[in-house]
């Protein structure tokens, strides 16, 4: 089947949603279950849009998708996710069908698309759908704020492509990747990376141009907190880290600025969520580091274990909000304090919360320790020690944060707790759970794959 | 024959089982704990000494195997304090909020160490100490603190990242995780960078100076049955990451002359006897029993760490029994404090007293593991620290000279003092309907007893053993016979010692027996300023023994733990400055920093 459906169907869901505003969520369930059908039964290959040339040395103008193992991989990621917030929310968020329509195929767009302009299109588009998810925190300020940012971010997208359109002639990112090797210019396109860099940045939650999130995450709920921090934190860490491998030329002077950006993102970030008392701001701090990580995986050509360390943390944050964003919508606090022995009558949720937790602190027996010994054995292998230092010392403040957490929700306070979990509810924590705990004891099938999962560069050298 | 694979699996499926078990029954549960430690304990003690164990790895992903005496002499050990302290589960895991995993984690830990020392692979190695420290962790709070479990993953954690970080130096400059390969070819600046790291991780594991504050936090918060453990076994991986580091991996850096040793190992054993004045201080000053014997084994901790640092047999010998007299001791100790913190529900030496009357045998245990921490013939600790004192005489180490024989005088006034105030004096009113711990929990009571005994007597045994390890380090072992050891400055004959002191215990014993009875009174029969006594007031105090001492360093005291205090509210601090620095409510805080970063990256590229 043909992935412009992945774009396509959802898109015109979500404008048919508006018409039978009742029905909204089902078909929203509908399309989430077809585009994982046309995920099954698609071919990797390019997809050509229009009817341009199919040469792609000559496709100039044409949009075209590109589909391969790296791609499919995010899809799967990004659709199975919203299908899964869709049916834990379809009674207690009826509205917001059309806007996850919306999202879904602005995302689905944003991972396919081989065309840079088009890209920042699917990045406005699923941009809007998250403002639009963030009015549920009822926190108009905060959205508003976000909206901000996100302008700032497109709009330094936008000018780094202008800028290299007029210096290539191009959008496709296939031809652009070739004519900037065969010009070998380096200090010509500093200024359009590092642009477009920023830009996906704001979206990607580095530091030092994610402020919003505070606003955004640290006020979510059962929707927006997953969709967020899960859902999107993957899919644009997956469009940024495939600009990264293929686009960007990171060497000298803006390699070095990278880094330290990348550095500043995961130490700040851990000791942020280190002095936060607020459960929600620990779990946002701690994913901003985790972006910092995963993006400096790519830098450092590392690209399947920050895929792997991509989808992990989608699925451990994932779990991670929807516990505490439930409990919080109950207590209506989110001091840590508020909140201790919420397991004392939840021994499920608690112990799926817990293996998440140690999934993130990379403790063995859970996935999180596989991906993480694999990509500082890489970096050890590249030499990079000093990299290796810093994720390791932010780790220890994460792994004390985490652990503080962990031991106060387990241990009742002064008064008793009492938070109900939904069965569907349950069900996703357990299955999300235990894939963390089979990958960890059995990795034979990550090794599977490897660094040529992404083919760009494949199609840049063969056309 | 026994796999390590297989005990390690059958560990893990044990601890699924007794988890199960423990659910529908806790005793039951517990019992079937016991047997499951006693297989293991039995099927490495059977094939371990002769290293007939099967290391061929079948099942288990990317981990591998090899044994070693050294590694064998650690799991041996640690599974056999697990095996002492498992028989007192059936009579704690009630009072536990949790007790449902606290088998299936006592368990997996264990199959942690079984892994840790009998793997030849640094990031198995890693992998191994990560899973004892997780699965601990979670045992920890179900005592009396939830906080000092966040205090003990903590500095674990901190040792941990250390050694991992050593572990990829390592990599980084000989392409191999291989253990013994690996510290081979380890050579030049990186050699000393790994023995730092791996240093720091010894010491936050050991629990020496000055990565010391969690030992007294965390013994004296665990649940009273693993706080044994705690100090009998799991500080022990710091020994074990100590011999690799000063041992193995023993950097070329400057030598001292005098001494002849490395200015490295130099500065290991100056800290090593820190951390035995230290813990010996303030294990004076302390008033809880658990807290006590953690500082007493903070203490020990420097008595190991100051013998691996001087380079010759004697010393590694001295290190070695030590490990193995201080588990023991300390196992001892602190069983018998659990047992009476069963019976009172409390620790607190001012808060007990007269136990003798109603726990003979727990008073007994206590007294013979006390003799051997304090290094007294005719126990095991003595042997150690008459190794260790040779050895650093030997080197004319006059400031770690110092420190060794302090901690030595100074266990003699911390231990007695729990014996003296909680065993002995008045006996408590409320206390008066105590019983002596039931019959399974004196079955490792006596045994450890025994043993502390055993190790003073006849260490030719365990000598044995030591001395393959220290063949297997390249050095040569140290000369013994049956029954005596031979130093450089003279020869110890235990036995002829053990000798002496029975004979001097049957003279006592006879004098006793000949000698008019004496007559047994009630607690109210006596009189004090010329007035008879109505009420049972506590009339004998043995708190502030030592006042005029504790006086000396009161205000020092608690140094450490105000800097520990300190820097995490800085780290603290730190955040919130990148919170005010990065996630302000101004959007202009951000263009500052966006247009900053694009300025500096053109200048002088672009622009």
């Amino acid at each position: 089947m043909n992935v412009v459906f992945l774009i396509a169907i959802p898109l015109l869901a979500a404008f048919i949603s508006i018409l039978i505003k009742k029905y909204a969520s089902y078909l929203l369930v509908a399309v989430g279950l077809f585009n994982i059908a046309v995920l099954i039964f698609s071919k990797n290959g390019i997809v050509f849009i229009g009817g341009f040339d199919t040469t792609i040395s000559a496709n100039l103008l044409g949009i075209t998708l590109l589909l391969d193992t790296y791609t499919r991989i995010a899809l799967w990621v990004v659709n199975v996710l919203i299908l899964v917030i869709a049916v834990l929310n379809i009674k207690t968020y009826r509205d917001y069908g059309s806007i996850l329509l919306l999202a879904m195929a602005g995302l689905n767009g944003l991972l396919l698309t081989n065309d840079l302009f088009n890209l920042f299109v699917f990045l406005e588009i699923s941009g809007i759908a998250a403002y639009l998810l963030s009015t549920s925190n009822k926190k108009p300020v905060s959205t508003f704020r976000y909206l901000l940012y996100g302008a700032i971010g497109s709009s330094l997208f936008l000018f780094g492509v202008v800028i290299l359109y007029s210096m290539y002639g191009t959008l496709n990112m296939v031809v652009m990747i070739r004519e900037i090797s065969a010009s070998n210019n380096y200090t010509e396109v500093i200024l359009p990376f590092i642009l477009m860099f920023i830009g996906l940045g704001v979206e990607a939650k580095l530091l030092p141009f994610n402020a919003w999130v505070k606003g955004v995450l640290g006020n979510s709920n059962v929707l927006s907190g997953p969709m967020i921090a899960g859902v999107y934190m993957a899919a644009m860490s997956f469009v940024l880290g495939r600009l990264v491998t293929n686009l960007f030329v990171f060497e000298g002077t803006l390699l070095t600025v990278v880094t330290l950006i990348l550095v500043l993102g995961i130490v700040v970030g851990d000791l942020m969520a280190f002095s936060s008392s607020k459960v929600r701001e620990i779990l946002l701090f701690s994913s901003i580091a985790q972006s910092s990580i995963i993006i400096l995986l790519f830098v450092n050509g590392l690209t399947i274990w920050a895929v792997y360390l991509i989808v992990a943390n989608a699925l451990s944050k994932t779990v991670m909000f929807l516990v505490i964003n439930k409990a919080t919508a109950e207590t209506e606090n989110d001091e840590v304090d508020s909140l201790k022995g919420l397991f004392v009558h939840n021994n499920i949720v608690g112990l799926t919360f817990t293996l998440a937790a140690l999934s993130v602190m990379g403790l063995p027996l859970l996935v999180g320790f596989v991906i993480k010994l694999n990509y500082l054995t890489a970096l050890a292998g590249a030499g990079q020690i000093t990299l290796i230092a810093v994720i390791l010392l932010a780790s220890l403040i994460e792994g004390i944060y985490l652990v503080r957490l962990l031991v106060k929700l387990w241990y009742k306070g002064e008064k008793d707790l009492r938070v109900e979990y939904h069965f569907s509810f349950k069900m996703v924590f357990i299955a999300i759970a235990l894939s963390l705990l089979v990958f960890g004891n059995y990795s034979t099938p990550l090794n599977e794959l490897d660094n040529s999962i992404d083919t760009v560069s494949e199609v840049v050298n063969n056309g | 024959m026994a796999s390590i694979e297989f005990l390690i699996l059958f560990l893990v499926g044990a601890g699924i089982i007794a988890y199960l078990l423990t659910k529908l029954n806790t005793i039951v549960g517990s019992i079937f704990t016991i047997f499951t430690v006693m297989f293991v304990f039995v099927s490495l003690a059977q094939y371990g000494f002769g290293m007939d164990i099967i290391t061929t790895v079948k099942i288990l992903p990317g981990i591998s195997f090899s044994q070693s005496y050294l590694g064998f002499y650690f799991a041996i050990l640690i599974v056999f304090i697990y095996l002492m302290v498992s028989f007192f589960h059936p009579y704690f895991i009630d009072k536990y909020k949790y007790k449902d995993s606290y088998n299936l984690l006592f368990l997996l830990s264990l199959a942690g160490i079984l892994g840790a020392f009998y793997t030849n692979n640094f990031l198995n190695l890693f992998f191994f100490f990560e899973i004892i420290i997780w699965t601990t962790m979670f045992l920890i709070p179900q005592g009396k603190s939830k906080e000092a479990a966040v205090s003990y993953f903590g500095f674990s954690l901190a040792g941990s990242v250390s050694l991992l970080l050593g572990v990829f130096v390592i990599f980084n400059s000989t392409g191999t995780f291989n253990i013994n390969d690996s510290l081979a070819l380890l050579s030049g600046n990186s050699a000393v960078l790994v023995f730092a790291l791996f240093l720091i991780a010894a010491f936050a594991k050991l629990g020496a100076f000055p990565l010391h504050i969690w030992l007294p936090i965390t013994h004296g918060n665990a649940p009273d049955p693993f706080s044994p453990v705690l100090s009998g076994a799991l500080v022990k991986l710091g020994g074990f990451i100590a011999v690799l580091a000063l041992i193995k991996i023993t950097p070329a850096t400057v030598m001292f002359r005098a001494m002849d040793i490395p200015i490295g190992h130099y500065l290991v054993a100056i800290l090593g006897g820190l951390t035995i004045v230290f813990g010996t201080l303030m294990a004076i000053k302390e008033d809880d029993a658990k807290k006590l014997l953690a500082y007493s084994s903070m203490s020990h901790g420097g008595y190991i760490l100051v013998a691996f640092s001087i380079l010759n047999s004697m010393a590694f010998a001295g290190g070695f029994y030590h490990i193995l007299a201080h588990a023991l001791a300390s196992a001892g100790a602190f069983m018998a404090i659990a047992a009476v913190s069963r019976v009172t529900g409390t620790t607190k030496i001012k808060e007990l007293g007269g136990m003798i009357h109603k726990m003979p045998i727990t008073y007994l245990a206590y007294l013979i593991a006390i003799i051997s921490m304090a290094g007294i013939p005719p126990m095991g600790g003595f042997i150690s620290k008459w190794l260790i004192f040779q050895a650093v005489i030997d080197k004319g180490m006059v400031f770690v000279g110092v420190a060794v024989f302090f901690g030595s005088v100074g266990s003699f006034l911390y231990v007695f003092r729990p014996l003296a105030a909680l065993f002995l004096g008045q006996e408590f009113t409320e206390y008066k309907h105590v019983k002596e711990a039931p019959i399974l929990m004196l079955i490792p009571t006596f045994v450890l007893m025994g043993l502390n005994i055993y190790t003073g007597v006849f260490p030719a045994a365990f000598l044995k053993v030591i001395n393959n390890i220290i063949v297997e380090l390249g050095y040569t072992g140290i000369t013994y016979t049956t029954y005596v050891i031979s130093g450089n400055n003279g020869v110890l004959n235990p036995a002829l010692i053990s000798l002496v002191f029975v004979v001097g215990i049957l003279i006592a014993f006879i004098i006793f027996i000949l000698l008019k009875k004496s007559r047994k009174v009630e607690l109210m029969d006596t009189y004090t300023a010329g007035n008879f006594i109505h009420d049972e007031h506590l009339f004998h105090y043995s708190t502030d023994f030592y006042a005029p001492l504790e006086r000396l360093y009161e205000k020092q005291s608690h140094w450490m733990t105000t800097f520990y205090r300190a820097l995490a509210e800085k780290v603290k601090e730190l955040g919130k400055l990148g919170k005010y620095l990065f996630m302000s409510k101004s959007l202009s805080v951000t263009l500052l920093w966006i247009i900053s970063i694009i300025i500096f990256l053109l200048w002088g590229e672009v622009l």
